[in-house]
C-alpha cells in the first residue's frame, strides 16, 4: 500500500508493544469474551427505548399523523429534523473511510470500521423518517419509479423528496458494500480463531470465503480504492440533496443557495462528534486505547473545530444575506429565527455549534478525553437544534400572518426520536460484540511503520 | 399462410375407391379400443383405490363446492327503486325553491336535492334570496341525529292519535274553565298559520297568540308603530345610500333580521368614482363596524347620547359647543348626512323605543330614500310586553294552556325559571319542537315537528312578497307539523297542504298559478300601495327620556354571533366550527374586553406552547345572576364595555361536543342588549379557546391586502396605489410576473378559470365557508383540533387589525424601521393591534397558481395542474408527505391528520348514518393521511361543461359557478372563464384594482383580488 517509512515527527498510531498476534487478540477479545454487566445494562436501556419507539411508530401508523404535534402551518418538525440529523451523523463514516483513504490519512484505520458502522446504523434511522412521516405509509412504494399498469403514472422527478429517495438509498448501499468489503479479512480472522463450529460457520459465511491469497489482497485493495472513489462524491451529494428539500422551496429561511455546502459541513461536523461520542466510550470499554489513541481524538476534534467554524460562517452569511437582500419576508424570517418565540432554540444552536467547538483551539482541551466527550454531545444537541430551527422557525411564520402558529411536540414525537436513538444503540452494541470493531487487517499494515515500538526501534529512540 | 400441399398418408390413397381409405374415413379408431380387456381385468379394477362411484362423488362435491363458493360475496344492502320516480335521474341534482323561516332567519332559498336527499342550500337569486352562514348550514340540522323523533308525553313516547286525543280532551277542559289558551310562537310571518291560530280560537275560544323573538326587536317595532301606524320593521335600501351612520346597529349581522349585506355592498364598491361612506358608532367590534370607513368606539350608554346629539345636529340644527372628540365626529357625521340629504341614512341598534324613534326621525328629516316605510318587513314580530305579561299570568294561574311552537323560551328567556314555574301551573303545556331541547323537556307534551325542508308552509317576509315552503324530502322521523296538528285539533280532516293551497288560491295568488308560485318559491303581489301614515310623535320627550338612561363604569353589550345566531342550531357542527369573522374563534362565546380594562382587572390572553390561545376567567355578575366566563381581549372594544354573544351554553338535545360556551340570555334582562351595572371579578383558572388565527395584525405587509383611499383611487394612476412588485432581471427592474423560470403554455384554448375577490364587497360574513363545507364534504374537526391549528376549512376569511390607526400607518412604521434594530423594533411593535384598529378581511382559498410551488415538490405527482387552470389533487395518489403544504405560500392546504369520517373521536356529522346523508356524492370523502384543498369546485365546472355539451350549446355567459361564488350575496366572489370575454370575471381580472396575492413570488395565481378602497372623506 504505502511505504513503510514514516517521518519521526509523526506520533505513533498504535501505542504499546503490540505484535500482529496481539492485535488479533485485542480485536477479537470483545467478540470472543463474555459481555459484562455494563453492556447488558446499556443494551437493555437501548432496547427499551427502541421498543418505545416501535410502540410510538405503530401508534402513529394506526391512528394518523395527527398524534404528532404538527399543524396546518408546520407540516414538518421533529420528523424531518430527526431525518436530517441522522443523515448528517451518517456522514462521518464515509468521509473517514473514503476521503481519508484517498488522502492516505492512516489515522483513519483505527476508527474507520466503527465510523462506517455508525454511518450505516444512522442512515437506517434516517431512512425511517421519510417513510413514517408519510400520511399513508402503506403507499410508500408510490415514491419509487415502479412500472405500473396506469401507463403514465410516474413519480415526479422535479421533487427534491424523490431525489432524497435515490440519494439515501444509494448512500446506504454504497456504504454497506464498502463497509463489508473492509470487513472480509477481519471476519476471516475471527473465523480462523473461532473454536465453536457455529461461530466458525457464521463468520465463514460473513467473510465470503476469504482465503488470504495474494490475489484476494490485491482485489481487496483495488475494490477499496474504487469504492472510495465512488463514495467520495456521495459524501458531498447526499447532504447536498437533503439540503435541496429546503433550498429549492419558496419558504423564506429555506430558499437559500448556501444550503448545500452549509449542510455538508454541518453533517461532517455532527458525524465526527458522534464518532467521538461512540469511540471515547468504546476504546475504554473494549480496551482499545492502544488503537484509538488520544491522537485520534485530537485529530477528530480538529475536524470538528474546522467544520464548526464553517457552519458558524454559514450562519452569519445567512443573516448577512437576509439583511443584504432587502427582501422583507427573508429579513423577517431571520429576525424571527433569532428573536422570535423560538429564540431559545436559535441561541442553543449558536452556542453549541459555533462557540463550543472554538475551545478546540486549545491543545489541552482538545486532548482531554472528558472534554472531548462533553463537546461531542453538545455538538450533536446543537446540530439537532440547527435542523429544528431551520425547519420549524421558517415554517411557523411565513408569508401570510393569518396562518402563523407554533409547534409543540407530543409524547409520540419524542417517543419516536428516543426510539431511533435506542435502535441505533441496539445495533451499535450488537455490532460491538459481534464485529471486529477495528479494521485489524489494515491496522496490521501500519504496525511496522506507525506502531510505537517499531517507530522507537527505527528512530533509535531506545530508552 | 394457407397451403395447397397435400399430405399423403399411405400408398392406398393413390388407388381410386380403395376400401382401406374408405374404412379409415369412417372409423376414427381403425384399431378397436380394447375396452373389454381394460374393464374386464377385474383384478386391476379392484386394486384401484378410486372407484367409479368415488369419482362421481368427487365430481359432484367439487361442482357443488365451486357453485357454493361463488354464492359467497359481500352483501351491500341497497334498496332499489321499485318504481323509479320519473324526475329522479341518479347523478343529476334537482333544485326546489323553498323558504327558510325558523323565526330567526328568513330566506328564499333553492335546495339542491340529490337522489331524494337535500344536500345543499343556495340562495334563490330570482327571489332576491340571501343566504347567510346559518341558512347555508341549516341543511345539516335536518340530519341532526338528536332530533325529536316522535311525540312524547311527559318524556314517554306516545302515538300521534293518543297525543291528539289527550290534548283535545285537555283543551276542552281548559275551554270549560274559560281560562285563556296561549299560543307562544316565534315570528313565523306565515299568513296561513295566522289563519289557523284564528281557527283554533274559533274552536276553543279565548286563544291568545303571543309572538316572541329570542333576540328582541320590540323597541324598533314599537317605535315604527308609534311613528307609522303598523307594527313592522322598515326596510333599508342601502345601495342608495351615500352616507350611512350606524349607532350600535350590526346590520351586516342579524340586526332586525339581517339581510342587508347585498344592498350595502352594492354601494361599497367604487363605481364611477363613488362609494358610500359608512360611519359606525359602537362599543363591541361588530362585523359592521369592522367594515366601516370610520369606526367610533363608545360605550353603550354613550351611544344614546351620540344619537341624541346627532338628532339635535341634523334635525334641530343645534350644535354642541363642547369640544370633545365624540362631539367632533358627530358634527362631522351630521354635516355629511345633511350634505347627502335624501341619500343619507341613520340606523340604530339601541334597544330603546326612544332611540329608534329618534333614528326614524332623523331619516324622516333627511327625507331619506334609503328608508322604506312602505314595503315593511315581517321577520320580527315579538312583543316584549306580551311575553312578560304571559309569564306573569302563567304564574298567577290565569292561563289554562300553553302551546309553544318554534321557540325555546326555557333556554332563551332571561327569567326562564319563572317561565318553568309558570308551566307547572297550567293545565296543559305543549311544545312543538324539532329538537329535544330545554322547552321540550319542560312541557307535558313535546311534539316532534319536521325540519323546514320536510314541511309545507308560507311566509310573508316583506309586505306583499309571499314565499312558499315546500318539502324536499319525506319526513325522516315520526313528525307532524304544528299546522297539521292545529287542523287535527280543530276537527278538520284536511291536511295543511290542502289548507295552504286553499288559502293561497283564495287570498294571495289572486288567480295566479299555484304551481308557478311553488316553482318560483315566491309570489309578489301587485305593487304595495304607500299606505304608511306618518304620525306625530313627541320627539323632545323621547330625546329627554333617552338622555336619562344611565350608564355605569362597566356596561355589558350583548350581541349575536354570525355562527350560532340565537342558538337554535347549536347542534350544527358546521356552525360551531365556523370561526367568528371578528375574533376568528370557534366553538365558544366569551366576554370581549378592551385591553385597558383587561389590564386593570389583571385578565390576560396568552398562547401556550403549540400556539393555542388561553384566556383568564372572570365572574360576571348582574343583579344577582352570575356566570364564569372567559375573557377575550378584543381590539376596538370600548373601554368600560363588555361584549357577550347569545346562542351558546345550551345543554339539552346537544351532543357533548356542542355544549359550548355559556348562556348569555341570563343577562338579557328586560330584553335589552345593553346592561349597565355589571360587575367583574377575576377567578382562578384559564379557558382554552379554539382560535384559528393567532397573529392578528398584518405586520406592515401591505402587499398582502392592498388598500387605498377613494380620493387617491379617483385621482391617481393605478400604478401608484396598486403597485406591481418588481424583480431584478439583468440589472433592470422588471415586473415580477414577466419573469418566468418555466416554459409557458398556451392557455388561450378551452376554459381557463379565474376567481375574483373584491375586498370592497367582501364583508367577511362567512356564508362561503359553510357553502364550501357543504359542497366539498369538508370535515369538522372539533375544538381540540382547532386548538392545534388543524382546521380543515378549504376557504378561510383572514381578518387583520392594524397596529396604527390604519394599515397605511403600519406600512409607514415598517418602512421607517431603519437598520437591524429599527426593523426589529418595528416588527415587535407591529405585533400588537391598535386600541381601535382598522380591520381588513381577505378570503383565502387555494390560489390555483399557474406556477404552483406545491406541484413541483410532490414526489408522487399527486398534485398537478389541470388544463383549465385548476391545481388538482389526486387523493388516491397522495402519500401525505405534506411537502406541498410547507411550500404553499398561502397555507391553504389541509392535511387529514386523522380519519375524520366514521371515527367516534370525531363525533360530528360524518360519524353517523343520518349526518352522512348531507354528503355531496359528487365529491369524494378523503381518508386520513391525504392532503386536500380547494378544487375550485371542479365537480361543478365539469357538470356545467357536460350539461352544455349534452344540450349541444356553448357554455353560457357566467354559467360557471363555484359553491362560494353562489353563496356570496355581495358579489365579492365572482367565478368564471377568462377565455370567455363576456364572462364578468374576465373584466374583473383586468380591472385596475386587480392584483395577485404575493405576486412577487411569481406563482401566477388564478385567484384575483381587488384593492380595497376606503372612503376617508371626512366631509
Amino acid at each position: 500500500m504505502s511505504s513503510h517509512y514514516e517521518a519521526p515527527i509523526r506520533r505513533p498510531l498504535i501505542i504499546g508493544d503490540k505484535s500482529y498476534h496481539d492485535i488479533s487478540v485485542d480485536v477479537a477479545a470483545p467478540v470472543e469474551g463474555k459481555a459484562n454487566k455494563l453492556w447488558w445494562i446499556a443494551f437493555s436501556i437501548a432496547l427499551l427505548a427502541f421498543l418505545w419507539g416501535i410502540g410510538s411508530i405503530i401508534y402513529t401508523i394506526g391512528t394518523g399523523i395527527g398524534v404528532w404535534g404538527l399543524n396546518k402551518t408546520v407540516g414538518w418538525a421533529w420528523d424531518i429534523t430527526n431525518f436530517v440529523w441522522w443523515v448528517g451523523i451518517g456522514h462521518a463514516g464515509t468521509l473517514i473511510s473514503a476521503v481519508l483513504l484517498l488522502f492516505r490519512q492512516k489515522w483513519r484505520m483505527g476508527i474507520n470500521r466503527s465510523a462506517e458502522a455508525m454511518t450505516i446504523f444512522s442512515v437506517i434511522q434516517a431512512g425511517l423518517f421519510p417513510v413514517i412521516h408519510m400520511g399513508r405509509v402503506w403507499n410508500a412504494h408510490f415514491v419509487l419509479p415502479l412500472p405500473n399498469q396506469f401507463g403514465t403514472l410516474w413519480t415526479n422527478f422535479n421533487s427534491p423528496l424523490l431525489w432524497d429517495v435515490f440519494a439515501i438509498s444509494t448512500y446506504l448501499s454504497v456504504s454497506l458494500v464498502f463497509w463489508w468489503t473492509g470487513l472480509l479479512p477481519d471476519f476471516a480472522m475471527l473465523r480462523d480463531r473461532a473454536v465453536r463450529p457455529f461461530q466458525k460457520k457464521i463468520y465463514g459465511m460473513l467473510s465470503f470465503g476469504w482465503t488470504g491469497r495474494a490475489k484476494d489482497w490485491q482485489r481487496f485493495e483495488e475494490v477499496s480504492l474504487v469504492l472510495a472513489g465512488l463514495a467520495t462524491p456521495l459524501v458531498l451529494s447526499v447532504h447536498t440533496i437533503v439540503s435541496f428539500d429546503f433550498a429549492t422551496s419558496i419558504v423564506p429561511g429555506w430558499h437559500t443557495t448556501i444550503f448545500p455546502p452549509y449542510f455538508v459541513a454541518g453533517a461532517v461536523f455532527s458525524g465526527f462528534a458522534m464518532v467521538n461520542t461512540l469511540l471515547i466510550i468504546m476504546r475504554k470499554v473494549s480496551n482499545l486505547e492502544a488503537y484509538i489513541t488520544e491522537q485520534h481524538i485530537e485529530l477528530m476534534n480538529i475536524v470538528i473545530m474546522i467544520t464548526g467554524s464553517i457552519v458558524g460562517c454559514a450562519y452569519i452569511t445567512e443573516l448577512f444575506i437576509a439583511w443584504y437582500s432587502g427582501v422583507e419576508y427573508e429579513q423577517y424570517a431571520f429576525l424571527n429565527r433569532a428573536t422570535g418565540p423560538y429564540w431559545w432554540a436559535y441561541l442553543l444552536m449558536m452556542s453549541c455549534n459555533v462557540f463550543s467547538p472554538q475551545f478546540m483551539w486549545f491543545k489541552r482541551l482538545r486532548t482531554s478525553i472528558t472534554f472531548s466527550f462533553i463537546i461531542s454531545i453538545v455538538v450533536n444537541i446543537g446540530m439537532w437544534f440547527e435542523r429544528f430551527v431551520i425547519i420549524v422557525t421558517s415554517l411557523h411564520r411565513d408569508y401570510l400572518p393569518s396562518s402563523w402558529t407554533m409547534f409543540s411536540p407530543t409524547f409520540v414525537d419524542i417517543g419516536i426520536f428516543i426510539g431511533t436513538i435506542g435502535f441505533f444503540f441496539v445495533l451499535f452494541l450488537l455490532y460491538a460484540r459481534t464485529f471486529p470493531v477495528i479494521a485489524q487487517a489494515e491496522v496490521k499494515s501500519i504496525l511496522k511503520s506507525s506502531g510505537e515500538k517499531y517507530k522507537k526501534l527505527r528512530d533509535g529512540n531506545h530508552e | 399462410m394457407a397451403s395447397n400441399k397435400k399430405y399423403w398418408k399411405s400408398v392406398e390413397e393413390l388407388k381410386e375407391k380403395s376400401s382401406i381409405v374408405d374404412t379409415l374415413k369412417q372409423n376414427e379408431f381403425f384399431e378397436e379400443i380394447p375396452t373389454d380387456i381394460f374393464l374386464g381385468d377385474k383384478e386391476t379394477l379392484e386394486t384401484s383405490s378410486t372407484t367409479r362411484r368415488d369419482f362421481l362423488k368427487y365430481v359432484g362435491f367439487t361442482t357443488a363446492a365451486v357453485t357454493l363458493a361463488s354464492c359467497e360475496g359481500p352483501v351491500v344492502k341497497s334498496i332499489p327503486y321499485i318504481i323509479q320516480p320519473d324526475d329522479i335521474i341518479p347523478g343529476v341534482a334537482e333544485y326546489y325553491a323553498t323558504t327558510m323561516a325558523d323565526g330567526f332567519d328568513f330566506a328564499n332559498v333553492l335546495v339542491k336535492v340529490r337522489e331524494g336527499r337535500p344536500i345543499k342550500i343556495e340562495p334563490n337569486k330570482d327571489a332576491n334570496g340571501i343566504t347567510n352562514a346559518r341558512v347555508q348550514a341549516s341543511v345539516l340540522s335536518l340530519y341532526d341525529s338528536l332530533r325529536l323523533k316522535g311525540p312524547k308525553a311527559n318524556g314517554a313516547e306516545i302515538s300521534w292519535s293518543e297525543a291528539d286525543q289527550q290534548i283535545i280532551a285537555k283543551l276542552n277542559e281548559v275551554k270549560a274553565t274559560s281560562l285563556p289558551i296561549a299560543v307562544l310562537t316565534g315570528t313565523s310571518a306565515s299568513p296561513s298559520t295566522k289563519k289557523l291560530i284564528a281557527k283554533l280560537n274559533e274552536t276553543f275560544e279565548n286563544v291568545t297568540h303571543v309572538e316572541y323573538d329570542a333576540i328582541s326587536e320590540s323597541a324598533a317595532l314599537d317605535a315604527f308603530e308609534e311613528m307609522y301606524g303598523t307594527r313592522a320593521l322598515p326596510d333599508y335600501h342601502l345601495e342608495k345610500a351615500e352616507v350611512i351612520v350606524s349607532i350600535g346597529a350590526d346590520f351586516l349581522g342579524s340586526w332586525q333580521g339581517g339581510g342587508f349585506e347585498a344592498s350595502y355592498s352594492k354601494g361599497r364598491v367604487p363605481t364611477n368614482g363613488k362609494m358610500s361612506r359608512h360611519i359606525q358608532f359602537e362599543s363591541n367590534m361588530s362585523l359592521t363596524g369592522a367594515n366601516a370607513d370610520k369606526r367610533v368606539v363608545i360605550k353603550p350608554s354613550e351611544q344614546n347620547l351620540a344619537l341624541i346629539k346627532l338628532y339635535n345636529a341634523v334635525v334641530s340644527g343645534i350644535l354642541t359647543t363642547e369640544e370633545t372628540p365624540l362631539n367632533d365626529t358627530i358634527q362631522k357625521a351630521a354635516r355629511q348626512l345633511i350634505k347627502a340629504g335624501s341619500k343619507g341614512v341613520v340606523i340604530s341598534g339601541i334597544q330603546d323605543k326612544n332611540a329608534q324613534l329618534l333614528a326614524l326621525a332623523i331619516n324622516k328629516a333627511l327625507n331619506s330614500e334609503v328608508l322604506d316605510v312602505n314595503v315593511t318587513k315581517n321577520i320580527r314580530k315579538g312583543n316584549d310586553a306580551h311575553v312578560a305579561q304571559l309569564i306573569t299570568d302563567m304564574n298567577e294561574g290565569k292561563i289554562g294552556a300553553v302551546i309553544i311552537c318554534n321557540s325555546n323560551p326555557v333556554y332563551t328567556l332571561p327569567n326562564s325559571a319563572a317561565f318553568v314555574e309558570g308551566l307547572k301551573k297550567v293545565k296543559l303545556s305543549v311544545a312543538f319542537s324539532m329538537q329535544d331541547n330545554e322547552t321540550a323537556k319542560a312541557v307535558q307534551y313535546s311534539l316532534a315537528t319536521p325540519h323546514y325542508l320536510e314541511s309545507w308552509g308560507d311566509a310573508e317576509i316583506r309586505k306583499g312578497q309571499y314565499s312558499l315552503i315546500q318539502p324536499t324530502i319525506k319526513t325522516l322521523f315520526n313528525t307532524r307539523q304544528f299546522q297539521d296538528c292545529l287542523l287535527a285539533w280543530t276537527g278538520s280532516t284536511a291536511t295543511y297542504y290542502d289548507f295552504l293551497k286553499e288559502t293561497w288560491n283564495n287570498e294571495i295568488l289572486g288567480g295566479a298559478s299555484w304551481n308557478q308560485a311553488l316553482h318560483d318559491g315566491v309570489f309578489t303581489a301587485e305593487a304595495v300601495q304607500s299606505d304608511a301614515i306618518s304620525l306625530e310623535v313627541d320627539l323632545e320627550t323621547a330625546a329627554s327620556q333617552l338622555a336619562e338612561v344611565k350608564g355605569s363604569d362597566l356596561e355589558l353589550q350583548l350581541y349575536v354571533k354570525i355562527g350560532l345566531g340565537d342558538g337554535q342550531m347549536a347542534n350544527n357542527p358546521w356552525l360551531q366550527e365556523l370561526p367568528d369573522p371578528i375574533t376568528r374563534t370557534s366553538w365558544d362565546n366569551y366576554l370581549t374586553m378592551s385591553k385597558a380594562d383587561a389590564e386593570a382587572l389583571g385578565a390576560t390572553n396568552n398562547h401556550v406552547a403549540n400556539g393555542a390561545l388561553n384566556g383568564s376567567l372572570v365572574e360576571l355578575t348582574l343583579n344577582g345572576v352570575s356566570e364564569i366566563l372567559p375573557v377575550l381581549i378584543q381590539p376596538g372594544q370600548a373601554k368600560g364595555s363588555l361584549g357577550l354573544a347569545f346562542g351558546y351554553g345550551r345543554k339539552q338535545g346537544l351532543k357533548a361536543e356542542m355544549q359550548t360556551g355559556k348562556n348569555a340570555y341570563a343577562f338579557y334582562k328586560d330584553f335589552n342588549n345593553f346592561q349597565p351595572n355589571v360587575s367583574l371579578k377575576l377567578v382562578p383558572g384559564e379557558h382554552e379557546f379554539a382560535c384559528v388565527q393567532l397573529q392578528n395584525t398584518l405586520m406592515g405587509r401591505g402587499d398582502i391586502i392592498k388598500e387605498t383611499t377613494l380620493e387617491i383611487f379617483n385621482t391617481v394612476d393605478s400604478k401608484e396605489w396598486n403597485i406591481v412588485p418588481v424583480v431584478s432581471l439583468d440589472h433592470n427592474e422588471v415586473e415580477a410576473g414577466s419573469v418566468d423560470l418555466w416554459d409557458s403554455f398556451d392557455r388561450s384554448i378551452g376554459h381557463h378559470f379565474n376567481l375574483s375577490i373584491d375586498l370592497n364587497a367582501c364583508n367577511g360574513c362567512g356564508a362561503c365557508i359553510i357553502a364550501c363545507h357543504a359542497e366539498n364534504n369538508v370535515p369538522v374537526v372539533g375544538k381540540e383540533e382547532i386548538r392545534r391549528s388543524r382546521d380543515m376549512h378549504w376557504l378561510r376569511i383572514d381578518r387583520y387589525y392594524s397596529h396604527q390607526e390604519d394599515f397605511a400607518g403600519d406600512n409607514e412604521l415598517k418602512a421607517n424601521g431603519k437598520g437591524v434594530m429599527g426593523f426589529k423594533n418595528a416588527m415587535d411593535t407591529l405585533e400588537d393591534p391598535s386600541e381601535n384598529p382598522s380591520v381588513a378581511f381577505q378570503p383565502v382559498m387555494c390560489q390555483h397558481c399557474n406556477h404552483a410551488p406545491c406541484e413541483t415538490v410532490c414526489p408522487v405527482a399527486a398534485t398537478s395542474h389541470g388544463r383549465q387552470g385548476q391545481n388538482q389533487m389526486a387523493y388516491n395518489r397522495c402519500v401525505g408527505t405534506r411537502y406541498c403544504a410547507n411550500n404553499c405560500p398561502y397555507k391553504v392546504r389541509r392535511f387529514n391528520w386523522f380519519e375524520y369520517p366514521n371515527n367516534s373521536k370525531f363525533d360530528y356529522n360524518m360519524n353517523d348514518d343520518l349526518g352522512k346523508m348531507v354528503l355531496n356524492p359528487d365529491v369524494v370523502v378523503r381518508s386520513r393521511g391525504v392532503m386536500e384543498k380547494c378544487s375550485m369546485c371542479i365537480q361543478m365546472t365539469q357538470a356545467t361543461i357536460l350539461k352544455a355539451k349534452k344540450e349541444g350549446r356553448p357554455v353560457n355567459t357566467n354559467e360557471f359557478e363555484t359553491a362560494c361564488s353562489i353563496a356570496c350575496t355581495t358579489d365579492a366572489l365572482v367565478f368564471g372563464d377568462v377565455n370567455k370575454p363576456e364572462d364578468t370575471v374576465k373584466s374583473l381580472a383586468e380591472d385596475k384594482r386587480a392584483y395577485h396575492l404575493l405576486e412577487h413570488i411569481g406563482t401566477k395565481p388564478n385567484v384575483v383580488y381587488h384593492v380595497k378602497v376606503r372612503n376617508t372623506q371626512e366631509s
